[in-house]
């Protein structure tokens, strides 16, 4: 028989043993959690490669904030005999109110012609999340297509009617699938496609009106590059064009981002699997010495001896892979429906690629888990047979430490990507490690004083936990540390959404207006005065691009890192008011008052940013016209204040002849929300966002992302459960001799009981106690540091987390020992010999 | 003692020369075995008896294979020893060498046709399940093939040890303190059954005991004081 199939025939033998099973568990939890994640982020990225050009809904796009007139000549190529012209599509893309009789909802509107999407495919459905036909884009006159989370946000369904501005439309369908679209998550203003002749007609446009125009095209790839090169000298930089390839890259480098954060929440569990591994697989060496020993006396040579334990490792690495692969596969699902409950059916289907990263990771895992132990145990003398108290040949300890460092490193760096990630993955998880493991032992040096003050079971088994302090230190940190993760989400979901929300003062705005037309401001103010409506100042809003600083291209004269700056990328809304508005204070410089020159006040975080100082002077484009004005004063600007807030406000006068809308703040008390469908009516062009529904759909989103880290953090807390387990069957023979003793001078069974329970309990409750401790302490520094919120403390945490701990110590404390309080000493006895 | 000379012994099995195992202590070096000498010629039995610490097990240990001698050399069926490796050592106990051990050694989560069946599994033995079963009824435990040591007494443990030794028809076997672990009649019908079955197999049998009942029965007998060999003539 070949050593190989020795190893199996012993395995399978030992398949029983609790070291195998908690190593084959710790691998399951570790690679069902990262393969969950590595499922669904393949999942994702394949469904925005595959969705290649009907990603754009075009080969081509171009966007700009108002009418491309002059463009090249679509059928200009070489070989111009033989090309058609591109295909061509334009849409407005534009905010507006949707009213039905008492209820209103903003979207956003899709204004498109006959011939959209040109790749791509539209699906209408005629009820809410049905697969639907493919379709063109554009409803019949009179009607529209709306998201089907609209529908509810209306009280709506297919067949009703709806104001759009000074017009009435009819849903005529649902949009079940669109372009570029991967699911509701951000739906915080639902899409409604309607026919690009009808804008006019709702009169919501105005001049000044925040407006997208798309230009789409799509046709020969040779003719599509000529065209886009000529077309690039005449794009200002307010205007941007976009290639299909461009276009998913751009969600693909954001969506990377995110998947790698995730994927490194799903790596703690893995490595907290393997620090169980790590003690099964040393547990398992020194029960296995004997029949290395044994082995070598019968003649079986170190490379033979190598070849039986190697492969047994790797058959339990494939097969504990293999199951947390299909652990995964089902987790994944339950993940996606998490994150993105409309778009899991549009998903392709699991892949294959991430079955080998997560067989990967879990063997890679394993090994450097195990062969340490293992690398000891073929190094067994034979003499052992003889003289059983000879030890292996020792490993070189520098050896241990390589194999373990560097296959946990690789594994980091597999996940984490690039060095800085690495760097400050490691550094957290080392900080976290000194930081638990000093927490964990001053908690059990505390719990010295309870023992001593305690008698009886209770006081043998506190003894237990203050005997084994390596194990209960790990057992301790690592339960800690999954407790704290799961509440410290749990605090940041309830608390920091509703806390901000408590401390705004009652009558802080809860609806901001806008596109409010200059011709419209009077009656607006005169109605929300006739009603006794508290609004803030009207700010005049025109929007405009940050392109130079000092008469040279901002880009140039900043590092690097700091060019991807969000102002830089996107058009700003800028205003000009004399007064400083209230919740902002000038921090340098001085304020410009009403004087009518060419200067602006920048925010503070933004001149930090884009290192601006005083006295810079910084060019804007807006629209067609270019102008320049110099920083006077930088101000700090209350960003949660309610209020219409701005990065840049111009002096008086510098804006005056460019169309611009006008934006205010309100607050309606509950009793008077039945004014806002009669003043929606009223001005139906001017949008109306009310802020309680937007933090409640961004509650919505955060509490959708919060689950899924959740669910993930499930992994950890078995992956924690798994460290318990791992310790007390390494503990099992010295806990079993202790029983024997014990039983053998007259405790009883119910004595041996109650003293592992205490143990146990006591176990849980300390970790219940410290994460408790730390999640306040962490949610403490968020909610000042980063949310300026009062301090809050959370006793219901101090009794929840203690009893969850106590009670999964517990049971799982108990379900592993047990036994040794059944077992009469004189088997224990011979067991144990 | 004389040290023996190979040629002075054709059908030597076993043949030692100046025997030294010196071990680091805490106060110095130790001697536990000096200047031994020893032949053992095929068929023989031989005792090696002395008082606990005289270094019997040591010596066994040496004449096996499973250690290396600080001073003099070992021949193991016609291989110097010193010049074998760890591995090499390995290769030569494979299937030529049974063992037998006070603490049985039976590995846990097999049953006792599986643990008889091992060394002749790795010796490659193409008929090893049939050889395996007969052994194990040699030794009267047929009816236990299925059972695990756990479920097994002593006694019947040791049978399942002496089986496994016997099963590869190995040229010696060498047998550290058989009965130690087992009462008096027990003990009484394992030497029984070993000398039987080595006697049917014609097998080299070196055995360490303090029982002078069992080193009675033994063709030679060489006892250890204090690390020191003296041959006995045999009762």
């Amino acid at each position: 028989m070949s050593f190989a199939r020795l190893g199996l025939w012993l395995l399978r033998r030992e398949r029983a043993s609790g070291e195998w099973r908690v190593l084959l568990l710790a691998l399951i939890i570790g690679v069902g959690s990262v393969s969950t994640t590595g499922f669904l982020g393949d999942r994702l990225k394949r469904a925005m490669s595959e969705q290649g050009a009907s990603f754009l809904g075009a080969d081509l796009l171009v966007t700009s904030p108002r009418p491309i007139g002059d463009w090249p000549d679509l059928a200009v190529t070489k070989s111009a005999g033989t090309a058609s012209p591109l295909a061509r599509s334009q849409a407005l893309e534009f905010p507006s109110m949707l009213a039905k009789g008492d209820a209103f909802q903003l979207a956003t509107l899709r204004a498109v012609d006959a011939s959209y999407p040109l790749r791509g495919s539209v699906r209408i459905a005629d009820r809410p999340f049905a697969a639907g036909t493919a379709r063109p884009a554009q409803p019949p006159p009179g009607m529209i297509y709306v998201a089907p989370d609209l529908l509810p946000l209306l009280s709506a369904k297919v067949g009703d009617r709806v104001q759009i501005g000074e017009a009435r439309f009819t849903i005529a369908g649902i949009v079940a699938e669109e372009p570029g679209q991967l699911g509701g998550v951000f739906g915080l203003a639902p899409r409604v496609f309607m026919r690009a002749d009808e804008v006019a007609k709702t009169r919501v446009l105005q001049p000044g009106s925040r407006v997208t125009y798309l230009y789409q095209f799509a046709g020969d790839p040779a003719q599509l590059t000529a065209f886009s090169a000529a077309l690039k000298s005449r794009l200002d930089s307010t205007q941007r064009l976009i290639g299909s390839r461009e276009g998913v890259e751009t969600l693909r480098g954001a969506f990377a981002n995110a998947d790698r954060y995730i994927q490194l929440t799903a790596l703690i569990s893995l490595l907290l699997s393997v620090a169980a591994i790590a003690i099964a697989a040393h547990r398992h060496a020194l029960r296995h010495y004997d029949q290395a020993a044994l082995l070598r006396c019968f003649g079986a040579t170190t490379a033979q001896l190598r070849t039986l334990y190697a492969v047994q490792l790797l058959t339990l690495g494939l097969l504990g892979s293999l199951i947390g692969v299909a652990i995964g596969a089902l987790m994944q699902q339950a993940l996606a429906l998490l994150v993105l409950p409309d778009a899991v059916t549009r998903l392709p289907s699991l892949g294959l690629a991430p079955v080998g990263a997560a067989v990967f990771s879990g063997l890679l895992a394993l090994a450097g888990a195990s062969l340490p132990a293992l690398m000891r145990l073929v190094r067994v003398p034979p003499l052992r047979v003889l003289r059983r108290d000879l030890p292996p040949l020792p490993v070189a300890a520098w050896l241990s430490a390589a194999i373990s460092g560097s296959a946990l490193l690789l594994l980091i760096a597999w996940y984490a990507g690039n060095a800085r990630l690495i760097g400050v993955f490691v550094g957290a998880l080392a900080g976290l490690i000194v930081v638990l493991a000093l927490l964990a032992r001053l908690a059990l040096a505390a719990g010295r004083g309870v023992q001593k003050m305690s008698h009886g079971p209770v006081r043998f088994g506190l003894a237990q936990l203050l005997r084994h302090r390596f194990d209960s230190t790990l057992q301790l940190g690592a339960f800690t540390l999954a407790l704290f993760l799961v509440a410290l989400l749990a605090l940041v979901r309830s608390d920091l959404i509703a806390g901000w929300r408590q401390q705004l003062p009652p009558d802080a705005p809860n609806y901001f207006l806008i596109n409010i037309a200059p011709a419209q401001q009077q009656s607006v103010a005169a109605y929300l005065s006739q009603h006794h409506l508290k609004a803030s100042a009207l700010y005049p809003m025109v929007r405009g691009r940050l392109t130079t600083k000092n008469d040279v291209p901002i880009a140039s004269t900043l590092p690097p890192d700091a060019r991807d700056a969000n102002s830089l990328r996107r058009e700003l809304n800028l205003t000009w008011t004399a007064t400083l508005p209230a919740n902002n204070a000038v921090l340098a410089g001085h304020w410009h008052g009403d004087r009518r020159v060419a200067e602006i006040s920048v925010e503070s975080g933004m001149a930090e940013r884009l290192h601006l100082a005083l006295g810079d002077r910084l060019g804007f484009r807006i629209g067609d016209q270019t102008l320049a004005a110099r920083i006077t004063s930088i101000r700090s600007v209350k960003w949660d204040s309610m209020q219409p807030n701005f990065f840049v406000i111009f002096a008086p006068g510098q804006l005056d002849a460019l169309p611009a809308s006008s934006i205010a703040s309100l607050y309606v008390p509950p009793d008077a929300a039945s004014v806002l469908p009669s003043f929606i009516k009223m001005f139906p062009g001017i949008t109306v966002l009310a802020l309680d529904r937007l933090i409640a759909n961004l509650e919505a989103v955060f509490a959708q992302i919060i689950g899924a880290i959740q669910l993930l953090l499930g992994f950890l807390l078995a992956a924690g459960i798994a460290v318990v387990i791992a310790t007390l069957l390494a503990s099992l023979d010295a806990r079993q001799q202790e029983a024997v003793l014990l039983r053998t001078l007259g405790a009883q069974r119910a004595y041996l009981a109650k003293s592992l329970w205490s143990e146990f309990l006591a176990l849980g409750l300390l970790a219940g106690l410290l994460a408790s401790a730390c999640a306040e302490i962490a949610m403490a520094l968020i909610a000042q540091r980063l949310f300026e919120l009062p301090l809050r403390l959370h006793p219901w945490l101090w009794l929840a987390l203690p009893v969850a701990g106590a009670l999964l110590v517990g049971m799982s404390g108990w379900l592993t020992t047990r036994h040794i309080t059944r077992v009469p000493p004189m088997q224990s006895i011979r067991a144990l010999n | 003692m004389t040290p023996p000379d190979s040629a002075q012994f054709p059908d030597t099995i076993v043949l030692a020369r100046d025997l030294s195992q010196r071990v680091p202590t805490a106060g110095g070096m130790l001697d536990i075995l000096s200047e031994v000498g020893l032949a053992v010629k095929a068929g023989e039995t031989l005792a090696i008896t002395g008082a606990s610490g005289s270094g019997k097990s040591t010596l066994l240990g040496l004449l096996a294979g499973l250690d290396h001698p600080s001073a003099g050399e070992i021949t193991l069926l016609g291989q110097r020893l010193d010049a074998l490796d760890e591995d090499a050592r390995a290769r030569l106990r494979a299937g030529r060498i049974g063992f037998v051990f006070q603490s049985f050694q039976l590995l846990p989560a097999l049953t006792a046709l599986e643990n008889v069946l091992l060394p002749l599994e790795l010796a490659g033995r193409p008929d090893a399940r049939d050889r395996a079963a007969h052994w194990l009824d040699r030794v009267g435990l047929a009816t236990r093939a299925t059972h695990t040591p756990r479920q097994l007494s002593g006694g019947e443990q040791q049978r399942i040890a002496i089986a496994r030794a016997f099963a590869t028809d190995p040229e010696i076997v060498f047998a550290d303190e058989p009965t130690g672990n087992l009462d008096a009649d027990t003990g009484a019908r394992i030497i029984e059954l070993l000398f039987e079955l080595n006697a049917s197999a014609h097998t080299t049998l070196i055995l360490v005991t303090h029982d002078d009942a069992l080193a009675a029965r033994c063709q030679r007998r060489l006892h250890l004081v204090a690390g020191r060999a003296r041959e006995e003539a045999v009762a």
